[in-house]
């Protein structure tokens, strides 16, 4: 350092220690607080391990309907909103499960959530329950099967 | 003195103000961000190829195949329809394609994509490996004739 009157000063031990050791280590601890302590962003959902039991509720997504009406809802549905804006027949929030059309009711929006017993949240899908009749067969199934 | 009054709890709402399914509790596996990549890619898959992809997350029972195939049937348009269905507690996946979605999505397709999305699994990455499944699986179909403007 330079002193007013233009001579170098001497720079004490404590000083570079600040400057070059507890100054870093500061910023250092600093940031690793910042990532690594709780109570930072809360992070929604379930983290998923291979492996790990799997005990919710089976929840079954489909598609937004293609031809969707624009509006919130409209006479007759509820005023539910799921992530979707649109509406949804009230029927299929009645809880058990028998909706509009046979056992499978349909709902809007891919955000949904459901189970046999009370197929009612947000934006959602009803799963049919077992009692529902048995399907027709539509003929010869394709696909694959994998594990992991 | 004033007094706390003593109110018990009613349900007050009405018909317009009662909870909704939005108010109701639910079992939140995905995060919101998440929900929002499926609903996406299930949407935009169905869209571009005319198919209907649904998604099924949840136990399989011990004959994964069959109930799946049960869970396919039930879905609505059979025929038309692909169903994925995840198992992550029994490691397994199943993709069902009826018999008219089979034709625009082969058998060995469905593998590719099967392989692509357990590879994602494997490594924790659920709704990664659902979403470039689907993409792959919608670029196998393609666009159905009568769909397409150009």
């Amino acid at each position: 350092m330079i002193t007013p009157g233009g001579r170098f000063r001497v720079v004490t031990v404590v000083e570079t220690l600040l400057v070059f050791l507890v100054a870093p280590l500061a910023v250092y601890l600093l940031l690793w607080a910042l990532t690594y302590l709780p109570g930072g962003r809360k992070r929604q959902g379930v983290r998923y391990k291979p492996g790990q039991p799997w005990d919710h509720e089976p929840v079954w997504y489909e598609p937004q309907p293609a031809n969707a009406p624009t509006h919130a809802a409209g006479h007759g549905d509820t005023q539910a909103v799921g992530s979707s804006l649109y509406g949804e027949p009230a029927a299929i929030g009645s809880g058990d499960g028998h909706g509009p059309g046979a056992g499978v009711a349909t709902a809007h929006g891919a955000t949904a959530a459901g189970s046999p017993d009370h197929g009612s949240t947000i934006g959602s899908h009803v799963i049919a329950s077992d009692s529902s009749p048995a399907p027709a067969a539509v003929g010869p199934l394709g696909g694959a099967r994998g594990t992991w | 003195m004033t007094r706390v009054l003593q109110a018990e709890a009613h349900d007050t709402g009405t018909v317009d103000t009662a909870p909704n399914r939005a108010d109701e509790g639910y079992d939140t596996i995905f995060s919101y961000r998440e929900l929002a990549r499926l609903d996406e890619a299930l949407t935009m898959a169905s869209r571009e190829t005319g198919l209907r992809f649904t998604l099924w997350i949840g136990d399989l029972g011990p004959k994964t195949r069959i109930r799946a195939e049960e869970l396919h049937a039930r879905g609505g348009d059979p025929a038309n329809s692909v169903l994925l269905a995840v198992s992550p507690g029994q490691r397994v996946i199943e993709v069902v394609t009826g018999p008219a979605s089979a034709r625009r999505l082969p058998d060995r397709a469905c593998a590719l994509a099967v392989l692509s999305m357990t590879n994602s699994f494997a490594s924790g990455d659920l709704v990664g490996g659902i979403v470039n499944g689907l993409r792959q699986l919608s670029d196998q179909a393609g666009h159905p004739r009568s769909a397409r403007t150009h």
